[in-house]
């Protein structure tokens, strides 16, 4: 669960229309329409980085009024679909996939469970990528890839299908690359080898 | 402050993204010592920059005249009168005393290219962690819109992508850093998270990190285990697209005790593993001895993320994850996002920590610390910054704990008082020396023999063994 405290916000009037705080929202609070951002309150998750990417320096973050609880609980889902997601995937339910938010892989097979069909959908619905932005992208996109969304990049790099895991290296990279301790690792995190064989169509 | 041994830490850029800078620990307590670091390690050689900050501009002469020793036999056949070349730059290479070495690497060798190659169009790409307004804060404060005379511009892990073909798949790096027709890894050694990178094939690691996109950093970190992700930068660099386009490496090497060289050459295996024996057998030391510690407060003091300021030349990270030895590859987990299911880490949790007072450091490194103030009690010196921390995304969840306390004074001895302990160490970007209470100081200097020992006798032959470098 994430609380967002802050909302963003703008001045309207020197506005350029650059359309970049739109490119870097991540949850799809910001569309753009006569070349001015429009705030969607309920879906910004406060990342701020529109804010620090206004070129023109004209956004800020205000605090809400009231805080937003932004989350997935367990009884609103399956959790049986959340499980065999989760599986599918190779993604383990209690970690935290979102580490500024620490909000678990669970929650986010959650989110994909009760209908996010896209990376943005999923960081409105979750909080994730509220904080750095980075390092849960790829677990996410990998669970979306695992029920079956279309993964189809959107457009203006916002995001790219990139869902490599531990579990697809092939023979021939764990051949090329003896020193990177894959099957050291492989045996570390999936002691039990449910997550399958090595390659990705098999998961 | 003992000021007879004390060297002055490294003066800092002002940031949007940390506060006003304030007077330094070093400068405002009486009662803290400043210890030479071969005070521990009699053996540890000297740098060739002392570190003062008075003496800054004889140590990068020094700088400059390494850089040019090391380029004089670096083939720059690959680069030709008509070339546009990038040379890449990693943020935290800003970050080590000061910055000014880094800096001063990276001038030299655009100067020798030209000299070398005839080539004009050198164009100098600054690779940022996050904010968007670093990479302007970097190249201003350091001089580098003049020296390239504008051919400048940074690049983030959310600007546009390239897709590269490689060994394991398609990653993502940014397309600025490669807008030329060839380029130039600008590195330095600074072993950092070691807890993540293992030493395993550091010197790569920027292929997946500060010249990829967002992505390729998640799986990097998130998607493998600490020693099998150092699967991803080999692959991107072992890539054909940028094979295509490198031309050689140069890196600034240190130890502990401040920077030793230059390392350049196009063979960066060959500086990876240069550079892996030498950090294992320098920085290896340090790290060892930080594990002698077991009850202690930390000080943050300096101009870049908390989690990254040094103290005796290694990072706070380094202090907060040392309860497992990251050079032992047969320590499966250190730390990392990847965790396992019979044996997880929280990196986060060393008990030994009681306790950190913010004395000065920037915002927005979220992830090493969002869990800290848990189990280590925080202390942020003056409503300034506890406003920032607040406003900070990246820690939704610090100031729900830390304290807001008048001065530094009041947080240490708040933070003492809490943690049980008098050992305050301080991570202020000091190479050389660290700064610390006395009582540290004593409990240090009386362990470091055995320490020495427990290294050059065990741990050493295992380690290098572990990396194929006995």
């Amino acid at each position: 669960m994430a609380t967002v405290k802050f909302v963003a916000d703008y001045e309207v009037e020197p506005c350029i229309g650059c359309k970049l705080c739109d490119i870097v929202c991540p949850s799809g609070a910001i569309r753009m329409e006569a070349r001015k951002p429009i705030i969607d309150d309920a879906l910004c998750i406060g990342c701020g980085r529109c804010v620090d990417r206004c070129p023109e320096d004209i956004m800020w973050m205000k605090e809400r009024e009231v805080p937003l609880a932004v989350t997935v609980l367990p009884e609103e889902v399956d959790q049986a679909a959340v499980a065999a997601l989760l599986e599918k995937a190779g993604i383990e339910a209690s970690v935290s996939i979102c580490v500024c938010t620490l909000t678990p892989g669970s929650e986010i097979a959650g989110a994909i469970v009760k209908g996010a069909k896209n990376l943005e959908e999923v960081c409105a619905m979750t909080g994730m990528r509220s904080g750095c932005g980075i390092y849960c992208v790829a677990p996410a996109l990998r669970l979306l890839e695992a029920a079956g969304c279309d993964m189809t990049p959107p457009g203006q790099h916002r995001w790219y299908p990139s869902t490599l895991s531990l579990y697809d290296l092939s023979d021939e990279v764990c051949a090329k690359y003896p020193d990177a301790f894959i099957a050291e690792d492989r045996a570390l995190f999936d002691p039990d080898q449910k997550y399958g064989p090595l390659h990705k169509e098999n998961v | 402050m003992n000021a007879l041994t004390a060297l002055k830490p490294p003066a800092f850029m002002h940031s949007d993204y940390g506060p006003a800078l304030q007077p330094h620990v070093a400068e405002t307590l009486d009662d803290m010592v400043s210890v030479p670091l071969t005070d521990f390690f009699p053996d540890f050689a000297p740098a060739i920059t002392s570190g003062d900050p008075a003496l800054l501009e004889a140590d990068l002469e020094r700088v400059r005249a390494e850089t040019r020793a090391s380029l004089a036999s670096v083939d720059m056949s690959g680069i030709s009168a008509d070339d546009s070349v990038n040379i890449l730059a990693s943020e935290h290479g800003f970050g080590l005393m000061g910055g000014w070495p880094y800096a001063e690497m990276i001038k030299t060798i655009r100067e020798v290219v030209m000299e070398r190659t005839g080539c004009r169009k050198i164009h100098l790409r600054l690779a940022i962690y996050r904010g968007f307004r670093e990479a302007d804060e970097v190249a201003e404060h350091f001089g580098f819109n003049e020296v390239f005379e504008g051919r400048v511009k940074g690049l983030g892990p959310f600007d546009q992508g390239v897709e590269v073909d490689t060994a394991v798949g398609p990653m993502y790096l940014i397309k600025r850093a490669f807008d030329s027709a060839k380029f130039i890894h600008a590195y330095y050694d600074d072993p950092r998270e070691m807890y993540f990178n293992r030493l395993l094939y550091k010197s790569f690691k920027s292929f997946c990190m500060s010249y990829a996109r967002y992505e390729t950093r998640s799986v990097y970190h998130s998607m493998f285990g600490n020693r099998s992700g150092s699967v991803i930068p080999r692959a991107l660099f072992d890539s054909e697209f940028i094979q295509q386009r490198y031309t050689f490496s140069s890196v600034l090497r240190t130890t502990p005790m401040g920077v030793i060289g230059v390392d350049a050459t196009t063979d960066l295996y060959a500086i990876d593993r240069r550079i892996t024996k030498g950090h294992l057998e320098t920085y290896g030391r340090m790290q060892r001895l930080f594990a002698e510690i077991k009850d202690c407060v930390a000080i943050w003091d300096g101009g870049r993320w908390g989690y990254y300021l040094h103290g005796g030349g290694l990072i706070f990270g380094t202090l907060l994850t040392n309860h497992s030895d990251a050079f032992d590859l047969d320590q499966p987990v250190v730390a990392g996002f990847m965790q396992s299911p019979t044996a997880p880490v929280n990196f986060s949790r060393n008990k030994s920590l009681r306790g950190v007072v913010v004395n000065q450091a920037w915002v927005g490194a979220g992830i090493p610390y969002v869990t800290m103030p848990f189990t280590s009690p925080m202390y942020i010196v003056g409503e300034e910054q506890a406003k920032m921390w607040r406003e900070d995304p990246t820690n939704p969840l610090l100031m729900d704990r830390a304290k807001v306390v008048d001065s530094l004074e009041q947080g240490i001895t708040m933070a003492c008082e809490k943690g049980q302990t008098d050992k305050l160490i301080v991570f202020d970007g000091s190479y050389g020396h660290l700064t610390c209470s006395q009582s540290m100081a004593d409990l240090l200097k009386e362990r470091a023999p055995a320490v020495d020992k427990l290294v050059a006798e065990e741990l050493l032959p295992k380690w290098l063994a572990q990396r194929g470098l006995s």
